[in-house]
C-alpha cells in the first residue's frame, strides 16, 4: 500500500469531516492546481514562452485558490482582484531579481542529484527561476487577500454606522495581524525546507561572503522575501479596494447574496 | 492618492539605497571583487545533447575591474550555455567575486549581495510604511529572534554527535512557536491557548504520519531522493515537516482563537457548542487559502528539475517518484495538520473558555 496514498486519503476524509461541503471544494481545489502545474510544466517543456504560459496559469491558480474558498461574491471579486494586480508586481520584482543576482539552475553542490543528466537542454533556467519565485508567492497572495477582504467585509457588516475613519483603523489592525500570522508561515516554511542545505554549508564551513552570495541560499531567501512583499501588498491594496468601495457604494457594498 | 504616491516614492528610495549600499560594500569582503566593463564575446557553438536538446555554448571575454584589494584590470574567459543551468551569462556593471586559480584569476560567483539588500530594504520600508512601527516592530524582533535560534539549533546539529536530530528539531519547534506567539500575541490567555492547540495540532499531524509510515513501511516514499543531505534523511524529513506544518498551524490557531475570544468579549456567557461552532466556521473558512500557500511552495520548487529530467528522457512516473515526492509528502501531511488544527483549536479553545464562565458562575 502506497504511504503517500493513504494520506490523501485521509485527508479526504478529515476535509470531508471538518469542512463538509467546503472542504470538498478545498480538496478539488487543490487537485486543480496540481493539474494546471502539470499543465505549466508541460508547456514550459514544449517550448511555448514561458512569460505567457506563467502569466496564464498564474491567473488560473488565483482563481481556482479564490474562487473555490467560502465567501461571498464581492469578496471573492475584489480578492481575486488584489491578487492579480500584485501577483504582477510580484512577477516584476521577480525579474529584476533575476535580472541583478542570476539565481537561476544550480552549482556544484547539486553535483549528487545531477549525476548522468545532461544539462544543456536548451530551455532556459532563468526562466525557470522566475517561474518558481512567481508560483510560490501566489498562494501566500490569494491567502492575505482572502483573509483582509472578508474581514473587513465582517467588520462592514456588523457595525452599520462604522464611518471611513474607523474602518481604516480596524483595517490597520486587521491588517497588521494577517501579516503577523502570514508571514510566520512563510518563513517557517522556509526554514524547514533549508535544514540540509544549511546543515551542509555550516558542515562545510562556508565563509560569510558564500553564505550571503551563494546561488542557491540567495535563491531561496529571495523566494521567501517575495512571497512576503506579496502578503504585504495584497493586505495594502485589498484594504484600499475595499475601503474606496465603501466610499463609493456605502452601505450597498453588502447587497448580494452569498455564493 | 496623494499620500500613497508618497508612500511608494519612500519605498523606491529606500530601496535603492540599500541595492547601493550592497553595491558599494566590497571593502568588506577579505578576496578580490569586480566590477566588469566590458563583455566581448568571442566564440558560440551549437550543441545537440543524446536527448536532441539543442543548445549552443558561448565564450565571452570579460574585462574586470578590481574594486577592493586594488585597482587592477584582469581580463578574464567565461563559457556559458544559453539554457545556464551551471554556468552564468555575464553583463556589464555585474559585481563578482574572484578566486585565484593556477596564478589565475577566475569568476567564482556574482555578487548577490546588492540584491538580497535591497529585497529585504524593500520588505521593510513597505512594513513600516503600512502600518505603524511599533506594531511591527515586534514581528520583526521575531523574525530575527527564530532565525538566531534556528541558527543555534543548526550548529548543534552539525556539531554534536549525541543529539537525535529529530528531537532537536521538535524541541526547535516548540522553541520557535513560544517565542513567536510571546512577541506577537505578548504574555497572555490568548497566546497560551493558541500555542496549546498549536503544539497538539502539529504533534497530531506529525504523529499520523509516522504511523501511516510504519504500517505501510514507507512503500512510495523517497527519502533518499532528498538533495543536501549530509546525515540520515528520515529524521531530517520529519525536522522539515515539523517546522513547516508548525508554521501554518499556529497562522490558523491563532485566526481562529482570536475570532473566539473576540466573540467572548462581545458576550462572555456561551454555551461551549456556540464557541466549538464559531471556531469551526472560523477555520473552514481559512483551511482552504491556506493549503494552497503550502502546497505552492513545496510544488513551485521542483518545477526546474522536473523540466530538466523531462528533457533528459524521463517519464512522469519516474520523475513524480524521483524529484516530487518529498515535496507531495510534505503538502499532504501539511494539509492534515491544517485540517486537523481547526477542531483542535476550537475544542481546547471553546472548552477553555467555558470553564471559566463556569468558575465565575460558581463564584457568584
Amino acid at each position: 500500500m502506497n504511504a503517500i496514498f493513504v494520506l490523501v486519503a485521509l485527508l479526504f476524509l478529515s476535509l470531508l469531516i471538518v469542512g463538509g461541503q467546503q472542504g470538498l471544494k478545498t480538496f478539488f481545489g487543490l487537485m486543480l492546481n496540481f493539474i494546471l502545474i502539470f499543465a505549466l510544466i508541460v508547456l514550459v517543456n514544449l517550448g511555448f514562452n514561458a512569460y505567457i504560459v506563467t502569466a496564464v496559469i498564474a491567473v488560473m491558480i488565483l482563481s481556482v485558490a479564490i474562487y473555490l474558498s467560502a465567501g461571498r461574491g464581492k469578496v471573492l471579486a475584489l480578492a481575486w482582484k488584489t491578487s492579480v494586480v500584485v501577483t504582477t508586481i510580484v512577477a516584476l520584482l521577480a525579474f529584476l531579481t533575476q535580472y541583478f543576482a542570476q539565481i537561476q539552475g544550480y552549482t556544484l553542490e547539486n553535483s549528487d542529484e545531477l549525476e548522468g543528466l545532461s544539462l544543456n537542454i536548451g530551455i532556459s533556467f532563468s526562466h525557470l527561476v522566475m517561474i518558481v519565485m512567481v508560483i510560490s508567492a501566489l498562494g501566500a497572495i490569494a491567502e492575505a487577500s482572502m483573509a483582509v477582504t472578508s474581514d473587513l467585509f465582517e467588520v462592514i457588516e456588523r457595525s452599520p454606522e462604522i464611518t471611513k475613519d474607523s474602518l481604516a483603523a480596524h483595517a490597520e489592525t486587521i491588517g497588521s495581524q494577517i501579516l503577523g500570522t502570514a508571514v510566520n508561515t512563510l518563513f517557517f516554511g522556509m526554514l524547514g525546507a533549508n535544514i540540509p542545505l544549511l546543515v551542509w554549508y555550516v558542515r562545510l564551513h562556508y565563509s560569510v561572503a558564500e553564505f550571503v552570495n551563494g546561488k542557491l541560499l540567495v535563491m531561496e531567501v529571495a523566494t521567501m522575501l517575495l512571497g512576503m512583499i506579496g502578503i504585504l501588498l495584497s493586505i495594502w491594496l485589498s484594504t484600499t479596494m475595499v475601503e474606496r468601495t465603501y466610499r463609493k457604494e456605502g452601505r450597498k457594498i453588502l447587497d448580494e447574496s452569498d455564493l | 492618492m496623494k499620500k500613497q504616491v508618497k508612500r511608494l516614492a519612500i519605498i523606491v528610495t529606500v530601496t535603492v539605497v540599500a541595492f547601493l549600499i550592497g553595491r558599494w560594500d566590497s571593502a568588506l569582503y577579505p578576496g578580490p571583487v569586480g566590477e566588469i566593463t566590458r563583455v566581448h564575446q568571442t566564440q558560440s557553438q551549437d550543441t545537440t545533447d543524446e536527448f536532441n536538446n539543442q543548445d549552443s555554448q558561448i565564450t565571452q571575454k570579460l574585462t574586470v575591474k578590481m574594486i577592493n584589494r586594488s585597482d587592477h584590470v584582469i581580463h578574464v574567459e567565461n563559457d556559458y550555455m544559453n539554457s545556464q543551468a551551471m554556468t552564468t551569462k555575464f553583463k556589464v556593471g555585474d559585481q563578482v567575486l574572484l578566486k585565484k586559480q593556477n596564478g589565475e584569476f577566475q569568476v567564482d560567483t556574482i555578487k548577490r549581495d546588492s540584491t538580497l539588500l535591497a529585497l529585504i530594504a524593500f520588505f521593510l520600508a513597505s512594513t513600516f510604511v503600512y502600518v505603524r512601527f511599533t506594531k511591527m516592530s515586534f514581528l520583526l524582533l521575531s523574525l530575527v529572534v527564530n532565525a538566531a535560534i534556528f541558527a543555534g539549533a543548526i550548529l548543534i546539529d552539525v556539531h554534536s554527535k549525541i543529539m537525535p536530530v529529530f528531537l532537536l528539531f521538535a524541541l526547535l519547534a516548540i522553541i520557535l512557536a513560544i517565542v513567536s506567539l510571546r512577541l506577537v500575541l505578548g504574555r497572555t490567555k490568548q497566546a497560551r491557548i493558541t500555542l496549546l492547540s498549536t503544539i497538539i495540532a502539529t504533534a497530531l499531524a506529525m504523529g499520523i504520519m509516522a504511523l501511516v509510515l510504519k504500517m505501510t513501511g514507507s512503500a512510495g516514499v523517497h527519502f533518499e531522493t532528498m538533495s543536501f543531505v549530509t546525515q540520515v534523511p528520515t529524521p531530517i524529513f520529519y525536522a522539515q515537516a515539523t517546522i513547516g506544518v508548525l508554521g501554518a498551524v499556529m497562522d490558523e490557531s491563532a485566526d481562529i482563537v482570536a475570532g473566539l475570544f473576540g466573540l467572548h468579549r462581545e458576550s462572555p456567557h456561551r454555551p461551549f457548542r456556540d464557541y466549538r461552532d464559531a471556531g469551526l466556521s472560523v477555520g473552514r473558512e481559512i483551511l482552504g487559502t491556506l493549503t494552497n500557500v503550502l502546497f505552492m511552495i513545496f510544488i513551485a520548487e521542483t518545477i526546474p528539475m522536473v523540466v530538466l529530467m523531462l528533457r533528459n528522457g524521463n517519464n512522469w512516473s519516474y520523475i513524480t517518484d524521483q524529484v516530487m515526492n518529498l515535496g507531495i509528502l510534505q503538502t499532504v501531511v501539511s494539509a492534515i495538520g491544517i485540517v486537523w488544527a481547526v477542531p483542535v483549536t476550537a475544542g481546547i479553545t471553546a472548552a477553555l473558555l467555558r470553564h471559566r464562565d463556569e468558575e465565575e458562575e460558581a463564584r457568584l
